[in-house]
Order: C-alpha cells, then structure tokens, then sequence
C-alpha cells in the first residue's frame, strides 16, 4: 500500500509533460455506423458528456443545456456529443428515450465502455470540453446551475 | 512484469517527445470503508474494519499505439463481499499494448469485449460489482472492406491476480447486408459468433466434452426510425453443476432467443424486447457455475427490467433466471418481455405547460419455462414458447415536468410483483407499490436544493416502508441527509432507522464523497447483474481523479 502514493506522485511528475489529445478509438452511432473519437480533434470546441438512461442526474444536466445549446453554438461554435454508456440490459431504451426527450446533441454508443476506459471515467455524469481535442475542463458530477460554469469555460475558449 | 512496467516508462518516455501524436490520461479511483460496531445494524466481526479498494489505470498512446496499464490494491483486505481473489496490497491488474488503424485492431494482454448483445461473451469491468473478466492473451480485428468485419480472439481469463486454468477463444464475423446491396434509406446486417472454453476435468475419462461451444447468430435492421434486432443462441451439451458438484452423467445444452423492436413516431416512441434463456449460465470453470461472487463469467445475462437509481425501488428487484437447477425445485431458465414507452406532451399544450412534460412508461413480465421436471432423476422437458410459473413483474410509470426555470419535479409509480419462493427458495409472494416524488429546486443560480420522498407498500414480507432524503448544492459542493425506515415491520428489531448524511466536492477532473450512515443490506445491482452487500454501519470515502 505504501507503495501507491509513490507510484501516483511519479506519474503526475511524468503526466505533467502531456498535453491530452484524443484516443484512437471508434464508437457506434444511433444509425450503427462508425464514429472515429480522433476526428475530434478537427474541431474547435466540442463538450463530451457521459451518460445513460439510468442516471437521473445525467438527465437533469443534458435536459438543462438542451434549452441553452443553441445559443451556445450561436456564441461558441461548440458541438456536444453525448456518450452513452448504458450496456446491453439497456441500450434499446437509448435510441426512444433520445428521440422523446428531442435532444438535438450527437449520440455515441460506449457499449463495453472502451472510451469510458480509455479516458478514465469513474463516476456519471461527467464533461468533458475540448479545444481541438485538448481537455481543456473536465468535471464529474451535475449540480444545478455547472451549466454556467461550462459557458464559462467555453467562452474562454473561443478564438 | 517488471520488465513490462520499464518498458512502457521508457517507450512512452521517448515518444513523449512528439507530443502533438501521444496522449496520456491516467486515471486514480480509491473506495474506502470504515465498518463500526451499531447496536442496532450489530457488531462488525468480519476482520479488517478498514479497507479500501483501489485502482490506478494508465493509458498512452502514440500515434496507432496504445499501451495500458492497471494497477489494484485491496488493503488491508477488499471491501466487504468482494471475491476473495482479490488478495493484492498492491499489484498490476491488467497491462496491454494495441494497434489501430482503420482495418485493423490487434491487442496482446488483457482486453474486453462483447460478441452481439453478450449472450454468450463479453469480458467487461465494473469496480462497483468486482467484476473484471478481462481475457489475457491476443484479439485481432481486421476490417477488410466497409461491409465486412472479422474477430478472432485466444486467451485465459483474469481471476483476481491469477488467470483461470481453463481457455476460451472465439470468432464474431458482421457482413453488411444493405452495403453489399447498396440500400440507402435502411441499414441491415448480420452478426455471427462462436465462442469456446476449454477446461481440463478432474475426473479421468469425464462423460462430457473438455470444450463447451457456443453459436450466435443474429440480425439487426434500421430504417429511418424503426429498428429491431433479433439473435438466437446455441450452446453445447455440458455437465450439470450444482454447488461445485459436476455430474457428469447429466449433460445438458443452452439455449437463447432475443428479440428487440422499437420506432418512434412524432412525440411518441415505444421500444420491446423479449428473451427466452434455457440453461445458459456459462463460467470459464464449470465448477464455480452460479457462484456469488459473479467469478469467471463468460456470458452476459443482465435481467431486462427497469434499472432504479432510488432506494425502495431496489428493495424487491430482479436477477434474471438462466441456470438449470432440480433442488429445492425445478428451474431450467426464463421467459418474458419489457415494453418501454415514451411520450412528451409539447411545449405550449395543456399537460406541456411552458417547457413540455415528459412521460415514460415501462412493464416487464417474466416467468419460468414451461417445463416437466424429473427431480430424482435430474432430467426435464420444456415447451418452447410457452410460459411456465410468474416470477416477477413491475408497472412503472414516470412523469418529469419541468414547471419553471428554477422547479422540476420527477414522480414515480410503480407496481411490483416479486415471487420470493420461488427466486430466493424462500417463502412468500409479494404484490408492492411504490410512490416516488422529487423536486428540484433552484434557489439562485448557485444554490439548488433536492427533496426525494418515497413509500412502499406492501401487505407481505417485510411490509411498509418509507425513505426521504434532501440534498443541498452550492457552486461544486452539496451535502445531503437521508432516511429509511421499515415501519411496517412486525418485529421491532428490524424497524431500524437506514440514516445517512454526507457530502461530496468536485474540482475540475476530481471527486471527492464522504458518507457516515447506515446500509440496508441485500443486493446490490449494477447492469442488471447484481452482488450481496451485508447490512453494516461506517464511514465511507470515495475518490476519483484524471490527470
């Protein structure tokens, strides 16, 4: 055990040198086509969020923007893509529940997790906010009124 | 491993210099208790009082390249009702290196992956459940034209820190049927699958095969807004297991049918599925079949019902049904169906209101097969579709309306029938219902608050209880109170106050929950697969961080 803080000290010491880009990593679509994360980096602003049909929480946050998105987009440019992390018991609940809330976001399928993984992620809802695929804020968690908090953010970030 | 270790230090090291191609996200999670002795949850006696689960992951990648490394710890000892196989103070979990371009993926060391809907593979992680079924060894994945997709994979399976004796290997093939033909508006394909373990027998000459198959094969169809998916599963004759024994002279096979259909059409959209599973619990070791610990599982068989993030709402929940058993009773699987269905009442309508109500609907109804057992002789027949003793079923009905911009309210119904005797081998039926109210409230733009209230009613088993819990946000931080109580309950020792308080922060890419209170006690689900917790009382603390 002792060992384990040694272990993570070295790693922010070597992390510290990263700047983060984007994993090679292709999910599915609603339509069940391909979708390449890396392409990502083409764009200037984009908001990650991760999600299911599970999380009341991750509903509050994604219903919460959906009244202030096009006005992001008018101001920032910024794309969001909401990733869906619900597994087989209940991904056929994704594709109704998305039309019936009228989300207009991108949806991704994160089925067994593989970006979810790859970036880290332990709790849901989390944001993720890239600037040409650089993390540029990353938050777990919703509490009402972070929508703020990630206009902010965004406003920082437009060139 | 070592060698592993400095390996990846040094190549990640060197590439790090071109820094535009690489990245490197680490992620550090911590789960902690401290269990204390509560007159009226007991004394806790069951070793360490503290202890904590950990894992750090790294990730980097350059370019094509991805090299992955996990570490665990379980100090002093893993959290309660955790696999004992999770023995490590400190140790490496996983490590991998991967290749990917367009056509092709390949990866050697640990990897996950699904097969169709995972009804007979998915190696998949869950921290909250201890499952890590990670396969060691190699995958490739080769996509030679846009309509054709190849897999192939060769390993054994992780157990704790150990691998299992047994191996398993497979082959997925997708062939596009509407690229082929060059449909525009739909898309259609078909998935195949064979998965097999091969396990070595104590007994010498055993009456079953060593490698147990397992055939998928299945559809999915999309045009505009209508889907469905439709897969059916074969697996090979195996020995009967019943806690740990192997009787070799019963042998049996497995079968699966999944069906799932959905459209939307304007506000409304509707979603079904119905699966039928015969005898398909399928371990790397066909010894540890149905362990509780969810150990060395091959498959994916999460129950198709609801999943519920509230607190009565897990009190009676489903564990789907798919072993072969003839002691106390006879049980070779399950049958049923969930509707899902969802309408918004638009903006500007009567029910919408200002900013439109939502309304979600879902039933799920599942039974046992229809079948004749022969319990002395362990032998059975079953009907095919045809539907055998109720096992459970559950109404729910949903309304989310959000009145203002600072008040959201959520209200649940819910309607549950739970066949205890004959899922838990216990006694009673219960027939609950369940009331849900949570209002959300917006006090300034950095001050919200959130009140929950819930009952459950019940004339059998444990009868009434009731749960309220309130939690206040500022900016990052919020702070919550709660209550459970089993007021009902004819035997006061059991009318116990479930309270908790707690709070959590969070700060850019960290989190950070500390809890005090009491837990219930029963499962614990998570995907529809589900782990026993004890009933106990502590402290706990929850980290997570990316850097």
């Amino acid at each position: 055990m002792r060992q384990l803080p040694a272990l993570i000290f070295t790693l922010l010491l070597f992390s510290a040198t990263y700047a983060q880009s984007l994993p090679y990593i292709s999910l599915k679509t609603l339509e069940n086509k391909g979708f390449q994360i890396k392409l990502l980096e083409k764009e200037p602003l984009v908001i990650i969020s991760f999600w299911a049909t599970w999380c009341s929480n991750c509903i509050y946050e994604l219903d919460e923007i959906k009244e202030l998105y096009s006005d992001w987009q008018k101001q920032t440019g910024v794309k969001i893509i909401a990733v869906s992390i619900d597994d087989y018991r209940t991904i056929s609940r994704v594709k109704p529940f998305v039309k019936s809330h009228q989300w207009p976001y991108k949806i991704l399928l994160d089925t067994n997790q593989k970006l979810k993984r790859a970036l880290n992620i332990s709790n849901i809802p989390e944001i993720i906010i890239l600037k040409k695929g650089k993390i540029v804020y990353q938050h777990s968690g919703y509490t009402p009124g972070n929508e703020d908090a990630i206009f902010d953010i965004l406003i920082q970030n437009i060139q | 491993m070592k060698y592993f270790i400095t390996a990846f230090f040094i190549c990640s090291s060197i590439l790090g210099i071109a820094q535009d191609k690489s990245f490197l996200n680490i992620g550090f999670e911590t789960n902690s208790q401290w269990y204390v002795n509560d007159n009226r949850t007991g004394k806790f006696t069951a070793g360490n009082a503290l202890r904590s689960n950990s894992y750090l992951n790294v990730n980097y990648n350059y370019d094509h390249f991805t090299m992955q490394v996990q570490f665990e710890s379980y100090a002093p000892q893993a959290l309660l009702n955790f696999s004992p196989n999770f023995t490590s103070s400190l140790n490496i979990a996983t490590f991998s290196v991967n290749y990917e371009t367009d056509k092709f993926n390949s990866t050697l060391g640990y990897f996950y992956e699904q097969f169709a809907s995972g009804l007979i593979f998915r190696a998949y992680e869950d921290r909250q459940l201890g499952i890590n079924n990670a396969i060691f060894g190699g995958l490739l994945h080769y996509k030679p034209t846009s309509f054709l997709s190849l897999k192939g994979f060769y390993g054994k399976q992780r157990k704790g820190f150990d691998l299992s004796k047994g191996h398993i290997y497979g082959i997925n093939s997708i062939v596009s049927i509407s690229e082929i033909l060059k449909l525009k508006n739909s898309a259609l394909s078909y998935e195949f699958s064979y998965v097999a373990r091969y396990q070595n027998s104590v007994k010498t000459n055993p009456k079953f095969n060593k490698t147990t198959g397992a055939f998928s094969n299945a559809f999915h169809f999309n045009k505009n807004t209508f889907y469905s998916n439709i897969e059916y599963v074969y697996k090979k004759k195996d020995a009967l297991v019943k806690f740990e024994n192997v009787f070799d002279n019963r042998l049996f096979d497995g079968n699966a049918l999944l069906f799932n259909t959905g459209f939307t059409y304007k506000n409304f959209s509707v979603d079904a599925t119905f699966r039928r599973l015969e005898n398909m619990t399928f371990y790397l070791n066909r010894n540890v079949n149905q362990n509780i610990f969810n150990d060395q599982r091959v498959n994916y068989l999460p129950s198709l019902t609801k999943q519920q993030d509230f607190s009565l709402a897990n009190i009676y929940v489903y564990q789907s049904q798919p072993q072969l058993a003839f002691s106390p009773s006879g049980k070779s699987g399950e049958i049923g169906y969930q509707i899902d269905a969802f309408y918004k009442f638009k903006r500007g309508t009567t029910l919408g209101g200002k900013y439109g109500t939502q309304l979600a609907l879902n039933y799920a109804i599942w039974y046992g097969l229809d079948a004749i057992y022969d319990l002395d002789n362990r032998t059975y027949t079953s009907k095919y579709l045809s539907f055998g003793a109720k096992y459970f079923s559950d109404l729910n009905l949903e309304i989310r309306k959000k009145w203002s911009k600072k008040l959201t309210t959520l209200s649940t119904f819910m309607v549950i029938y739970y066949n205890k005797e004959l899922l838990e081998d216990n006694f009673d039926q219960i027939n609950a219902w369940l009331f849900l109210s949570e209002t959300s409230y917006k006090l300034t733009n950095l001050t919200s608050i959130r009140v929950k209230i819930e009952h459950l009613q019940t004339p059998n088993d444990s009868k009434n209880w009731w749960s309220a819990s309130s939690e206040v946000y500022y900016k990052d931080i919020s702070f919550y109170v709660s209550d459970l109580y089993n007021y009902g309950n004819t035997n006061d020792a059991e009318k116990i106050h479930y309270y908790n308080f707690g709070g959590s922060y969070s700060k850019n890419k960290s989190r950070l929950a500390l809890n005090y209170g009491r837990q219930r006690g029963g499962l614990l689900c998570v995907g529809g697969v589900c782990r026993f917790v004890p009933r106990t009382t502590g402290y706990s603390l929850n980290f997570s961080t990316t850097f």
